[in-house]
């Protein structure tokens, strides 16, 4: 659990950051988010105290941090920035070791440690370990930022834009994997971004702030369905408000039985192991042929976000999904009656 | 394609062990090539300097050499420190204009001043060596230090390194390369112009060449001179090896 109490910063009689108190649950994931210049990124690095706080308090669990030594405190909290900032003297073993090295693990217990981030992110350890990070595609030197950011097992993990700078395709295998990592390690993490659609996608918790002050800080659906005040709704963004709810909703949350009888509408044919193959029918319209085969394209599966799954089905101009898992077999089914018929 | 690159490299470092074994070759048995200087000069009486060994004057040589370069590194190095923390920032323009006039004081100069003041001989000699070869240290020091990356070292300040562990962990290592070319530079002018301190009666291998200047004796003139040369370019040889080894982990070796 980590606590911002009344934080404040002023830089001669302008104030960047106003009076913010916020509460962030232990394994929670906090998004900070506002247009530029409201105050995020100044909030993020009070909290490490790479800017010093003008007033405020901050309790990391029950202890009151404001007057530890920075250094003791920054080996608490983990830090990941958006420019990575590896050493590029060091190998991505000793990079993801700085901390513990500062703390003085024993050599045993951080060779183990770096081998178990390293694969926690699916870099394999024999072929990254001994890698510079200018060897690194920028994903990966994102990935061994982030084990840098873990390494000690910090109590929280602060993100300042972490994938702000990397290329569309990688960014979303990027949040990806930080949802699943998150998932695996339950690290308190504070997590900057301007991107609506990553907060939605990462966030338990989103903290909307403007010019400095704290507009609303609330779950995201709350966010999306009740704005404290209109500014909320404007930064949204109204024009694909349903798009964005979708965005918070999974398939597993729609996900209902396959139907599998041939009198229906629709049905289901498998093959022995139980993969989809082809489905019969749920077409919407009648220019296309009535049965399809099944390709991995449009399927579904459970941890899909119902935006995504709407996407397909538009696209692949079906009005059913397969929902599969990991062995690609049938497990269920989301129609687009389904996801008209469940509202918030 | 490698391979294609590395050979220049490959080619000077054969060249290093070659040019040291034919300097010290040289500075030991200058007096048997006693009958090559006298067929090329017949009208010179002595054609090989002997008033004093050549190892004698070499060492004596190195020594200014060292002496001086180790007050400019220590100094150049420290100040260059000095005005890249936060304390010194506003000396900046101070050191390196002071920097600047020492190395564009004519060496010669700075004798003619000193040596009413400290008298003949070594220590007017180190003052203008050591003058002349701050420049390069401090300022290759501070670009060193300047070049390392803002997020390096935000990275580096968000770990917990205290003031001084980002010091010694990033920031020196990261610049090492820079200031080590920069040391290169003061020492190589260094040898070259150490000779000079020969004028105020600091023996070096500058002596064998002013006598020779005031005699009329052209081979005491050359056979000064090619040791100094000779010497410089092993020495740079020396200095591109200890940078190299400097280079950024992995980094392409071209």
């Amino acid at each position: 659990m980590i606590e911002l109490q009344g934080l404040t910063k002023t830089y001669g009689d302008k104030t960047v950051v106003s009076d913010i108190s916020l509460r962030v649950e232990r394994g929670e994931f906090s998004v900070l988010i506002g247009p530029s210049g409201c105050g995020k990124s100044t909030t993020l690095r009070m909290i490490n105290r790479l800017i010093p706080l003008t007033q405020g308090r901050i309790l990391l669990g029950d202890e009151d941090v404001t007057r530890l030594p920075a250094e003791q405190l920054r080996r608490r909290i983990g830090y990941a920035i958006q420019s990575i900032g590896l050493f590029p003297h060091w190998t991505v073993a000793d990079n993801i070791a700085v901390v513990p090295n500062l703390l003085k693990w024993p050599r045993a217990r951080i060779a183990s440690r770096v081998d178990e981030l390293l694969d926690l992110f699916h870099l394999d350890a024999g072929e990254f370990r001994d890698k510079y990070p200018h060897q690194l595609s920028g994903g990966q030197a994102q990935r061994v930022g982030v084990a840098r950011a873990l390494a000690a097992d910090p109590e929280v993990l602060l993100m300042d834009e972490p994938f702000g700078a990397v290329d569309p395709l990688t960014r979303e295998v990027l949040q990806n994997e930080m949802r699943r990592v998150h998932e695996q390690t339950g690290t308190t993490v504070i997590f900057v971004t301007h991107d609506m659609d990553e907060a939605l996608k990462l966030a338990s918790r989103i903290a909307l702030l403007d010019a400095g002050r704290l507009v609303q800080y609330d779950r995201p659906i709350e966010l999306l369905t009740a704005p404290a005040e209109s500014f909320v709704s404007d930064f949204i963004g109204k024009a694909d408000l349903g798009l964005k709810l979708l965005s918070r909703r999974w398939v597993h949350q729609y996900q209902q039985a396959a139907t599998m009888s041939s009198e229906a509408p629709h049905h289901w044919e498998t093959d022995a192991q139980g993969h989809p193959t082809c489905l019969h029918g749920g077409r919407p319209t009648t220019d296309v042929a009535p049965s399809v085969a099944v390709t991995d394209d449009w399927t579904a599966t459970p941890g899909m976000t119902m935006k995504e799954a709407l996407s397909r089905m538009v696209w692949y101009r079906v009005g059913v999904l397969p929902v599969i898992d990991d062995a690609g077999r049938l497990v269920g089914e989301v129609t687009l009656e389904g996801v008209m018929g469940r509202q918030p | 394609m490698m391979s294609a690159l590395l050979r220049p490299e490959r080619r000077r470092d054969a060249l290093l062990p070659l040019l040291t074994v034919l300097l010290v070759a040289l500075v030991l048995f200058m007096g048997r090539l006693e009958p090559l200087f006298h067929a090329a000069f017949p009208q010179l009486e002595t054609a090989v300097y002997a008033r004093e060994s050549f190892w004698r004057l070499t060492l004596d040589h190195l020594v200014l050499v060292l002496v001086s370069s180790l007050i400019s590194v220590s100094v150049g190095v420290a100040a260059g420190l000095f005005v890249t923390r936060r304390t010194g920032r506003e000396f900046e323009p101070l050191v390196s204009a002071l920097a600047a006039i020492g190395q564009t004081f004519p060496p010669a100069a700075v004798l003619a001043i000193v040596v009413p003041l400290a008298g003949f001989g070594f220590v007017p000699t180190i003052v203008a060596l050591t003058l002349y070869g701050l420049l390069p240290v401090v300022q290759n020091t501070i670009t060193g230090l300047r070049t390392v990356p803002a997020d390096t070292l935000e990275a580096a300040r968000g770990t917990g390194m205290s003031a001084r562990q980002i010091l010694w962990r990033v920031e020196l290592p990261l610049a090492m390369r820079v200031i080590i070319a920069g040391v290169r530079v003061s020492v190589i002018i260094n040898i070259g112009t150490a000779t000079i301190g020969s004028t105020v009666g600091a023996q070096s291998l500058g002596t064998p060449i002013i006598a020779g200047l005031v005699g009329d004796n052209i081979a005491y003139v050359i056979q000064g001179a090619v040791l100094v040369g000779l010497l410089a370019i092993v020495s740079d040889l020396a200095f591109e090896r200890l940078e190299r080894r400097y280079r950024i982990g992995g980094e392409a070796s071209a």
